[in-house]
């Protein structure tokens, strides 16, 4: 409870840790410490193994491995495969140690050297049961079998490398030679080595291990590389994304960071997060905004104020009570991890980052950037509408960015259309339903949503006004994006410009086309009719232009102008409805004008004769003109 | 045959008689009087005998007083607007007598309309109401006086008697035709304009003679819109036009038409030390009657009018930040309005022979005439004055017509005039085709319906 109020009075900082950690054993004079992030697993080896071996994974829904292992030396690197099923130990630089990991037991070992006179700079596992060392003099590809429990040799690549940067999610390496100037993408794939072509960095600048981040932003691999400047200059991401095997890596984004000095890399929901050891800040950045920009490459600049993580504390049990222990946060004790993971090994702790969006969207000044922001955001949908609703209750409206926010959701909303309007059509009987439309957007908000969540949450009686600017305002922009809107929108505003008596006003919307046509709408001016007769003639005109006769002609009727209604019914007319209205009025030049209308046509000929209560219309007309 | 031509104004007066109650003050009850080259003598003269035919008439018919009086050479027409307040318009007739036609009774054709200069007389005292409020509002009688003598004194001059025809009474205004998207923007910028600045209760976006939107209720917006086109704006192009407005120095002549300005209020931001005269128009249309600043900024050739409130103070400040604020924005959206109207077909060169027609919706007061060849009342028009004044007479019957009808007629000179009213619309079509029969012309009319009102509700047949 109380940790849930300084949560709520707390709300400048825009990251946050997750608030249970996952714990492991920290390192000490026994105990190593090693995470592989192809499976996200934090292993925690005491003594080289033979005092055991603790893997928790930083899912903790699966529970933590516990196992033995020989101590063969110091080990240097060691990561499960993909399906935890063997375990390859890296204690020596060239050869890898691989186990079979069956029922929480390792059986005997087996070994696998790389080639003669080759250094191994590490391994990953790219593929279910394929391992590849990267060596400094390129990558060796093998098969392991686990059965045999031999390996067998896929594919070697050469090239010289002096360190190397993994990320497991789009299996893509990056080897890096002469100090990190020349700098080569490589795509392991299952059995197959490809080569992408080399990042075009500035000749002979060079870059760190540290310094390069392999990643994803909105479904694109990318490349991060800090670019630290000499002298007092401040430092620089740059984003080098990888479109494709056939596509040379374009630099497309440059992050301003306006500091200089230690930097971390993360992304957390396609959003770059670089913290600042400095100053206990993160900068946050997202490359789907426009930025500045010179033809090729996007200039960007934080999007908030640098913040620091909310405080996170540790509770420990202690002997009497619990301890809570605060946590150091930007510690150089942390190690990040991709996409979103931070790792105290002293502390033995590794949490996730995530977004606080609320927070963050407050911070943002920019009503359109903001919205930008959110809807870019896995879970930025009650955060964009609450953002609007607020917004919309400020006590002077910022319509013009309103009017920019209106138009990026409804570009969103239009794309959306559009990708649904395809998969249902297009596709002939005989062609398999292509999948349900995979860019569903992350945040779409639709008529309802706006109508729902916004327009329908001001004030009924005192924002009369406001709903009617906000309304016209997302109409213009539903019109701009050629969005057919929904009669409840329509219908708003309608009684919103209805109840402040702004007739005028309903009159030239619907004379320039924004309220469009429907019978629905035609019977509610129709209600309006009563109080301003003006409404009444808009409501005819409708009628008219979706060719409603039957309505119109009853509306006729109610006004008394029979022969109008008359008229407009024609050939379908109902000589009896009409011959009884007419009667009532007793004007006898009507009656008769109806009578004859219907007795002179053809059509009705059958009917005066075989109608009863017709041929009594007739002998009323003979006694009134008396007529034989 | 004898033809009645219009030779002026004779006079024209205000007087209220419970403001002289004795013998001898009988100049007391005259609050305005025209031509002042009229001495007291005659004044009084003039305005007893009106009243002595108001009073006179009064007894036969209670109910409704006298509107017009027809002698040989004038024709004097009253209006009460207020109790006890009658206004007087004698306009001067001159005859010329053509050669006598057989069986030409001498009889005079009635070619001074009543309904026509009735319309004149009201919309003098509108005009008047708009600027000054109602002769009953005003602190005291010397002050009705003054402001009567300084409204009318101009008033007068720009009446313009002669051409005077069906649009006066009609007193409509002209909508522009805008695309749904175009109109929007205007809107959302007028909505912008309001949010921003709580002081503009109301707004009014023109191009050129062209209302957009208008925020206040017609019967309002048609007086504004008269003032506009008929007095302010074509004042205002003058000037333009002289380069009165513009800094001669300016290194491009364009750089100052590329911004807009205030015509009423501070015409030159830069130079001004106050903020000059700004206009107060007072409303009647809504329930109780308002007062607003009328505050007028123009662009190109859009006209943004704002109704500021009252009790506003109104500081050079102001007006330099709602300057900085409409110019960007107005003149990105003229250059929108602009373009959707070269894209549109210009009417087609119309023959001199094809049917012109004057269109009326008594709702939302928006008229549509290709009769007039201008709106500048020049008596321009494309078709004989006489079917514009059977137009004109047509619209006096058209309440026995009911709520739908038609009437059509056919003059000597083979022109036939129709006159239709359906759904609160009133539709005049002058067609002139010689040796046509009743079922050739409904066709054309039905035709015409069919093009000029679509998406409309009105009988065409």
């Amino acid at each position: 409870m109380e940790e849930k109020l300084e949560e709520n009075s707390d709300d400048t900082h825009h990251l946050q840790l997750s608030v249970t950690p996952i714990r492991f054993e920290a390192v000490n004079q026994l105990t190593n410490v090693f995470f592989d992030d192809s499976n996200k697993d934090v292993f925690a080896v005491r003594s080289g193994g033979i005092m055991g071996v603790v893997v928790k994974n930083a899912n903790e829904d699966i529970s933590p491995l516990n196992f033995i292992m020989e101590d063969h030396g110091t080990v240097l690197s060691i990561k499960f495969s993909l399906d935890h099923k063997i375990l390859a130990v890296q204690r020596s630089n060239n050869s890898v140690e691989f186990m079979n990991f069956i029922d929480n037991t390792l059986e005997t070992e087996y070994s696998q050297c790389c080639k003669k006179n080759s250094n191994i700079l590490g391994f990953v596992w790219s593929h279910l049961n394929e391992v590849a060392f990267i060596t400094d003099h390129g990558i060796e590809l093998y098969m392991v079998i686990p059965e045999k429990r031999t390996l067998k040799h896929l594919k070697t690549t050469s090239s010289t490398v002096q360190w190397f940067v993994w990320c497991s999610a789009n299996k893509i390496a990056l080897l890096a030679s002469a100090h990190g100037s020349q700098l080569l993408p490589v795509y392991i794939k299952q059995g197959t080595i490809n080569k992408f072509s080399k990042l075009e960095t500035e000749p002979g600048r060079m870059a760190l291990e540290r310094d390069v981040t392999l990643a994803t932003l909105y479904g694109v691999p990318a490349v991060l590389i800090l670019r630290h400047q000499s002298g007092p200059g401040t430092a620089e991401v740059h984003i080098h994304t990888l479109s494709g095997l056939g596509q040379a890596p374009v630099k497309s984004h440059v992050l301003r960071l306006g500091l200089s000095g230690r930097f971390a890399i993360n992304v957390v929901d396609d959003v770059v997060l670089v913290h600042h050891q400095a100053s206990r800040s993160s900068l946050i950045f997202d490359t789907a905004l426009t930025g500045e920009s010179d033809g090729t490459v996007r200039y960007h600049t934080p999007i908030a104020p640098a913040k620091s993580f909310r405080p996170v504390k540790l509770v420990l049990p202690g002997l009497t009570e619990q301890q809570t222990h605060i946590c150091e946060l930007y510690s150089p004790n942390w190690v990040v991890f991709q996409p979103n993971i931070v790792i105290d090994a002293k502390l033995g702790c590794l949490w996730h980052i995530s977004l606080c969006l609320t927070e963050l969207c407050n911070q943002i000044c920019d009503f359109g950037v903001c919205t930008q922001v959110a809807l870019n955001r896995t879970n930025g949908k009650n955060v964009l509408l609450d953002l609007l609703l607020k917004t919309s209750k400020q006590e002077k409206l910022p319509l013009d960015k309103f009017q920019v926010s209106f138009n990026h959701i409804n570009n969103v909303y239009r794309s959306w259309m559009e990708s649904e309007l395809q998969s249902n059509t297009a596709s002939p009987p005989n062609i398999p339903i292509p999948p349900k439309s995979q860019i569903t957007p992350r945040v779409l908000i639709d008529q309802n949503d706006i109508y729902n969540e916004m327009l329908q949450k001001l004030d009924p009686e005192k924002d009369l006004r406001k709903t009617e600017w906000l309304l016209t305002s997302y109409l213009t922009s539903l019109s701009e994006y050629n969005i057919p809107v929904q009669h409840i929108l329509s219908e708003l505003l309608v009684t919103t410009l209805a109840r402040q008596k702004k007739i005028t006003a309903l009159q030239q919307l619907l004379q320039y086309g924004v309220i469009s046509d429907s019978k629905q709408m035609a019977c509610l001016l129709l209600s309006l009719g009563n109080m301003h007769p003006a409404a009444t003639q808009m409501a005819l005109d409708m009628l008219t232009r979706i060719n409603a006769l039957e309505e119109i002609q009853e509306i006729l009727l109610s006004e008394g102008q029979v022969l109008a209604a008359l008229k407009i019914a024609d050939c379908n007319a109902n000589p009896r409805k009409f011959l009884s209205i007419a009667e009532k009025y007793s004007d006898k030049t009507l009656f008769h004008s109806v009578l004859i209308h219907f007795k002179n046509n053809p059509q009705f000929a059958s009917a005066f004769q075989k109608d009863e209560r017709l041929v009594n219309f007739v002998q009323q007309y003979n006694t009134l003109f008396d007529e034989k | 045959m004898v033809t009645q031509i219009i030779a002026g104004l004779k006079n024209f007066f205000v007087f209220n008689s419970s403001l002289s109650t004795s013998e001898g003050d009988e100049l007391e009850k005259i609050l305005y009087y025209y031509p002042i080259s009229d001495n007291t003598d005659v004044q009084i003269k003039n305005v007893g005998l009106v009243e002595g035919i108001i009073h006179f008439t009064e007894t036969f018919r209670p109910s409704s007083s006298v509107s017009s009086v027809h002698t040989e050479k004038s024709r004097q027409l009253y209006y009460q607007p207020e109790k006890g307040y009658w206004m007087v318009m004698t306009i001067q007739l001159n005859h010329i007598t053509k050669e006598k036609l057989e069986g030409d009774s001498g009889e005079l054709g009635d070619d001074v309309q009543d309904n026509v200069y009735e319309a004149v007389l009201k919309q003098a005292y509108h005009m008047y109401r708009l600027f000054w409020g109602t002769f009953q509002g005003t602190k005291d009688t010397d002050t009705l006086k003054m402001t009567l003598e300084i409204f009318y004194r101009a008033y007068l001059q720009s009446l313009k008697l002669v051409n005077a025809d069906i649009l006066n009474i009609f007193s409509g205004i002209q909508y522009l035709p805008l695309d749904k998207q175009t109109f929007l923007k205007v809107q959302c910028f007028i909505n912008s304009l309001e949010s921003n600045y709580m002081m503009i209760s109301h707004s009014a976006f023109l191009y050129n003679d062209y209302l957009i939107w208008s925020g206040i209720e017609p019967s309002d917006m048609q007086l504004v819109y008269h003032y506009l086109i008929d007095t302010l704006l074509p004042a205002n192009i003058e000037t333009e036009l002289q380069g009165g407005s513009m800094p001669r120095n300016s290194p491009s002549p364009f750089a100052a038409l590329r911004h807009g300005r205030f015509i009423t209020g501070p015409s030159n931001l830069r130079l001004a030390k106050t903020v000059g005269k700004v206009p107060k128009v007072f409303f009647y249309g809504e329930q109780k009657p308002e007062e607003y600043y009328l505050v007028v900024y123009r662009a190109l050739s859009a006209t943004v009018c704002l109704f500021v409130k009252v009790e506003t103070e109104l500081t050079l400040n102001i007006f330099k930040d709602l300057d900085d604020f409409i110019s960007p924005k107005l003149i990105s959206l003229v250059s929108d309005i602009a373009e959707y109207c070269s894209k549109q077909v210009i009417t087609p060169n119309m023959a001199d022979n094809s049917p012109r027609f004057i269109y009326f919706n008594k709702m939302n007061l928006a008229y549509k005439s290709t009769v007039h060849l201008d709106n500048k009342q020049s008596g321009n028009v494309a078709c004989m004055k006489d079917s514009v004044r059977i137009m004109a007479d047509m619209k006096l019957n058209n309440s026995y017509l009911g709520s739908s009808g038609e009437t059509i007629v056919k003059t000597m000179s083979d022109y036939w005039v129709v006159g239709k009213t359906s759904n609160a619309r009133e539709f005049y079509i002058a067609l002139q085709q010689k040796n046509a029969s009743l079922i050739d012309i409904s066709e054309e009319v039905r035709k015409l319906c069919e093009t000029e009102l679509k998406g409309i509700f009105f009988h065409s047949t």
